[in-house]
């Protein structure tokens, strides 16, 4: 094969180097992706048993935010999705602090675990910790759920291994891990096909990956879907518009 | 597949590498190709996000594109990203390559591109992540593959080397001993 020309090589060059730069380009800008914000910011977690006029049966999921705001916002998520802990670094504190907050808008956790199989043993455990923690302390389960996220790691590594989430479990304030150890090895199948149905009722909304949110003005029965770990000002925007129908 | 035979097709997948290099004009529709491939793959790997993000605004075209490379970073690893971009490569140069076949001897002619068309759709859905697949019906599949979705990504790279290889650098015929010319 012959040698390359030296004009050959200066394209050689120039393109390597045009790689090298766009390839730092995407690389500074995804180090720049994640806030300083922690996911501290929280509003009141509440129980509640009414199916709502979206057919969500809210019976065995926490909701955070009163009970009277007037926009629902369904939140499927996966402890195993680097999509869902982007949300919860960045958008989610900002929605607690403007909407939450305020009064105007109530977040509904449900579990959408198709990531593997550790996701539907993060999932079980979650129903598990909010059984426990319901009627004693229900603030229990956001320290759950944003530790959780915040111990995110590669997806079915150790992290998400059962006993190191009885682990966590155990060191988080109102929670009773072994009462969480007890429920999941005696109701386990129940809870799976708990959460099987929401994900088939996921399904029907044209949920296939996570995060995914409905918002859902519960008095104009009218609602928007989000998807994805948008930036928060298309929450804002979503609000606004689905508030104002 | 003997050995010459194996060392012809090497000689022909290098001589493949380098046709971007010869001219300006090829390596500027090389790199275009390069990028618009590695946009239309990051992009894929969450197809409804995407829609909704470039729909709303087109500035945040960007931020889906960072959003979604540190996404497969996180889900696939590095292996996985960097068989995107090595998709991302290889789909401009088949491209270049394909568009001087074409520029020569018309699409009718062009025998190679009956290869490379479902060498780039084959390749391009091996290549996917959990978004198309979640967007066909099939959530959580990518999780269920071996090494994440990588062996079909490799799969996908494979087909793409395998057509380079035979067709070599476009502007020349390769002179095979036993059977005369071959395009």
């Amino acid at each position: 094969m012959d040698l390359p020309d030296s004009l050959t090589r200066r394209r050689a060059m120039v393109a390597g180097v045009g790689s090298v730069v766009a390839g730092s380009g995407i690389v500074y800008g995804a180090s720049t992706l994640e806030s300083d914000q922690t996911v501290s910011r929280t509003a009141p977690v509440h129980v509640s048993s009414e199916t709502t006029g979206l057919g969500v049966d809210l019976q065995g999921h926490a909701i955070m935010g009163s009970l009277d705001a007037p926009i629902d916002m369904y939140y499927w998520s996966d402890y195993q999705c680097p999509f869902c802990r982007r949300f919860e670094r960045n958008a989610f504190p900002k929605l607690i602090e403007n909407h939450v907050r305020s009064g105007t808008v109530r977040v509904v956790f449900i579990e959408f675990p198709y990531l593997g199989s550790s996701s539907m043993t993060a999932a079980v455990l979650d129903r598990c910790v909010w059984r426990q923690v319901r009627n004693s302390s229900p603030q229990a389960y956001w320290r759950w759920h944003s530790t959780l996220f915040e111990k995110q790691e590669r997806g079915n590594s150790e992290w998400i291994s059962k006993e190191n989430l009885f682990d966590i479990a155990s060191n988080i304030d109102g929670i009773d891990a072994s009462a969480v150890e007890s429920c999941a090895s005696q109701h386990r199948p129940d809870i799976k096909q708990s959460i099987a149905r929401d994900m088939d009722q996921a399904s029907q909304f044209g949920i296939q990956a996570t995060p995914a949110f409905v918002l859902y003005n519960r008095d104009a029965d009218a609602a928007g879907k989000i998807i994805g770990a948008q930036p928060y000002e298309r929450f804002d925007e979503a609000i606004t518009r689905v508030q104002n129908t | 597949m003997n050995s010459p035979s194996l060392e012809r097709h090497a000689e022909r997948f290098l001589a493949a590498l380098g046709f971007p290099l010869t001219t300006w004009t090829r390596l500027v529709l090389c790199v275009g190709g390069a990028m618009i491939s590695y946009v239309l793959l990051v992009l894929s790997s969450f197809p409804e996000y995407s829609v909704q993000m470039v729909s709303a605004n087109i500035g945040y075209l960007d931020d889906a594109i960072v959003e979604l490379t540190a996404n497969s970073y996180a889900t696939a690893g590095p292996v996985g990203l960097g068989l995107i971009v090595s998709y991302a490569m290889l789909t401009g140069i088949a491209i270049t390559n394909v568009a001087n076949r074409v520029k020569r001897v018309g699409v009718a002619e062009s025998g190679g591109l009956s290869s490379a068309v479902p060498g780039f759709l084959a390749a391009g859905c091996a290549s996917c992540g959990a978004g198309i697949l979640g967007f066909l019906g099939f959530a959580g599949a990518l999780a269920l593959l071996p090494f994440h979705g990588n062996l079909l990504r490799v799969g996908g790279l494979l087909l793409l080397v395998g057509y380079l290889a035979r067709v070599g650098d476009p502007r020349y015929c390769t002179v095979v001993p036993d059977s005369g010319v071959e395009q």
